[in-house]
């Protein structure tokens, strides 16, 4: 995994594995970032997936990746929004 | 035998099956319908004694399971219930049927997929899969969706095993929907394990349910799968799914007759290609005409017998029926350690097919309740000087236009003041009507719905698929029950059924408070017609269908009541060759039933051409619609 930081946006980019998660995790317990652009994502762990759900920062973008398209991300989306 | 048994059972199991799983979806999808949760539970309740009775043990056992949780749901316990996984029995049982029938026996899987649902029936917690699925409930989940509903709840440490819940449901086929959620809120962010798994997922998949689960084999432990049916596969509730899948077998001789009555047909038609060219000519008229009488006279001869032998194609003798019974009493009998022989009569005996195909419910439970209830415990037996082995005859002879079919036990007989007893605690008599009543009045208390007589729940009857269901049955098919009970002896319960019925399908419509019978075939259409699109014409009302104009008529006014309230429900029937719409209050169902025609001082009613007795014992009236508008 790739993280490159814009502001208050962080883009994830390639393959976000287990081990990013506790990556990932503390950047978003640290708040500055409020919003997770996915677009560059190839693959999201489930225990990356299970940080965005804790720490439920905004999350928006349209990876190339059919199932991160149209399920996981949209998933996730709806998630921020609904709480 | 078992062979045939078999047979039978890949016919009739497959209907119970399909009529358990439309019951069962109906249920899940709408309100609490007792008479649909009964009718269910009967299904289940017979497709289990057949799979016990073929040896199909886990199929038995899991029917066993689901009848449990269909008995408990009856009894008013477990609020709403969960349908999903008894719809997964339901579709399991369809599934294995289709097995039987192209191999002939249940797959090696059959053991593993039985354990599966009935811990999930069981909700127990005992399973592992329990404590995935929680109180989950598919339906709920993804209301109106079909397909497989997955709840996949990964164990704690499955992070650090190496399982990414993510990718393997990504892997599973079809993906329609997807959603993840946490199991536990994040109590204090500051110590958030990322590496302690507490996701949930719920996922829709349109791919069948063998495929999921191969693609969650790996995880099975930790998923809860529903399968889901969209609401539209199904006619809507209150309509019944028609699924009756009728075969008869006709003696080839029979058969031979019709074939020879068409070709004496085929002959006296070609007589009046003779006639027909002597008219032309302009012969004799008298002559003309008395050869025309003699060939009327031939026609109606063959007519009357190609009447009469389709009508006998139709009768097939109860042999094969009756044939059924020896060995499920045998089972019946040593599963309640109380040895029983049966005597068998009367399969000689020739009634209507139809009338066949919807005995076999009612006498296996006659016979159920013969051993259970009817015949005592062979010590019992033995004390009263009776032999030990107790003696069911179950015997058919005709009796003028009847089929009399008799079901006697030589057990204790009932006993009137339990009846009265219990009818009066269970709120079906008042007790002092019942102190008025004879004790064969009291007996026949047993067939009102709600009565069972057994103290206590045993696996063979008892359950409440009580002798009220007998009795529908019966009613059903035309006939009526009657008990006879000598206390000490022995009861005798005598079904009466038409040897010959004539089953006409009947669209049931609600109209001035009242629920009457249209004739099917006479039933173009069921329209729904808003009142803006109704306009005057002439007297009358009339609407346009498909660029037609049809008239309207209020079925209530021309019944000669008051026009109920406007709804828009119309049904389009021919009469006399025209379409003309009948306002309803509602339409209700459509129902196979006998039709009788009107005796006595309602025979002359106009616009009535019979009446039918309904599964609840009422009398609804059968309309003739033109005869109505005449």
């Amino acid at each position: 995994m790739r993280i490159e930081r814009n502001g208050a946006i962080a883009a994830l980019h390639g393959h976000c594995r287990v081990e990013d998660a506790e990556t990932l995790a503390a950047l978003l317990w640290e708040g500055s970032v409020t919003t997770l652009d996915l677009s560059g994502c190839d693959s999201l762990h489930g225990a990356v997936v299970q940080a965005i759900l804790a720490f439920q920062p905004s999350v928006v973008g349209s990876p190339g990746d059919e199932f991160l398209k149209q399920h996981l991300v949209p998933a996730l989306a709806r998630r921020a929004t609904a709480d | 035998m078992i062979d045939e048994l078999l047979a039978q059972f890949l016919i009739e199991g497959r209907e119970q099956a399909l009529e358990a799983g439309a019951d069962l979806a109906a249920l899940q999808r709408g309100p609490a319908d007792p008479a649909r949760l009964d009718r269910c539970f009967r299904a289940v309740h017979t497709l289990k004694g057949s799979a016990d009775l073929l040896g199909l043990t886990p199929m038995g056992r899991v029917l066993h399971a689901a009848e449990d949780v269909l008995g408990r749901l009856r009894g008013g316990q477990g609020e709403g219930g969960d349908f999903s996984v008894l719809l997964e029995v339901a579709d399991q049982v369809e599934r294995w049927l289709d097995d039987l029938d192209t191999v002939g026996v249940l797959p090696e899987s059959a053991s593993a997929a039985s354990q599966a649902l009935i811990a999930r029936l069981a909700g127990d917690g005992a399973a592992p899969q329990v404590a995935a699925a929680d109180d989950w409930d598919g339906a709920s989940a993804f209301p109106g969706r079909a397909g497989v509903a997955i709840r996949y709840r990964p164990r704690a440490d499955g992070y650090f095993a190496g399982d990414d819940p993510i990718a393997i449901i990504k892997a599973v086929p079809d993906l329609a929907q997807l959603r993840v959620s946490l199991a536990e809120p994040v109590a204090d962010p500051a110590l958030y394990d990322p590496f302690r798994c507490t996701l949930v997922i719920e996922a829709l998949s349109t791919a069948a349910l063998p495929a999921v689960e191969t693609a969650l084999r790996l995880v099975r432990d930790q998923v809860a799968l529903a399968t889901l049916r969209a609401a539209e596969a199904f006619a809507p509730a209150g309509v019944e799914v028609e699924t009756a899948r009728r075969t008869l077998r006709i003696d080839a001789a029979r058969v031979d007759q019709l074939a020879d009555l068409s070709d004496q047909l085929v002959v006296a038609k070609g007589g009046l290609i003779e006639l027909a060219a002597q008219a032309e000519r302009g012969g004799d008229g008298q002559a003309l005409g008395q050869a025309l009488r003699a060939k009327q006279a031939e026609l109606d001869r063959l007519v009357a017998a190609l009447h009469t032998t389709v009508g006998q194609a139709r009768m097939t003798p109860l042999a094969p029926l009756l044939g059924r019974f020896p060995r499920l009493v045998r089972e019946i009998a040593a599963t309640l350690g109380k040895p029983a022989a049966l005597e068998i009569e009367g399969g000689e005996v020739e009634v209507d097919k139809a009338v066949v195909d919807g005995l076999f419910e009612p006498l296996l439970h006659l016979l159920r309740n013969a051993l259970d209830h009817g015949v005592e415990r062979p010590e019992a037996r033995t004390a009263a000087g009776k032999p030990a082995q107790a003696l069911v005859r179950l015997s058919a002879r005709t009796v003028g236009d009847q089929a009399v079919i008799e079901v006697v036990d030589d057990g204790a007989g009932v006993d009137p003041a339990r009846v009265r007893d219990r009818a009066v605690a269970r709120g079906l008599i008042d007790a002092t009507s019942a102190e008025a009543m004879s004790d064969a009045a009291l007996v026949d208390l047993i067939f009102l719905p709600g009565f069972s007589t057994a103290e206590t729940v045993s696996s063979v009857s008892g359950r409440g698929v009580g002798m009220d269901a007998v009795r529908a049955a019966v009613t059903r098919l035309g006939g009526r029950v009657e008990i006879d009970s000598r206390p000490g002896l022995g009861t005798t319960v005598r079904l009466a059924l038409p040897i010959r019925m004539v089953l006409a399908k009947l669209l049931v419509v609600e109209s001035a408070g009242e629920r009457f019978g249209l004739p099917l075939d006479g039933v173009a259409e069921i329209a729904r017609v808003p009142a803006d699109r109704i306009f005057p014409i002439r007297a009358g009302r009339a609407f346009v269908l498909r660029d037609e104009v049809v008239p309207l008529v209020d079925l209530a006014q021309a019944l000669g009541a008051e026009a109920g309230p406007s709804s828009d429900r119309v049904v389009v029937a021919g009469v006399g060759g025209e379409p003309v719409g009948f306002a309803v209050d509602a339409v209700v169902e459509r129902i196979d039933a006998v039709v009788r025609p009107m005796a006595g001082l309602l025979a002359g009613a106009r616009g009535v051409s019979g009446s039918t007795l309904t599964a609840d014992g009422s009398v609804m009236l059968v309309l003739d619609l033109a005869e109505l508008l005449a």
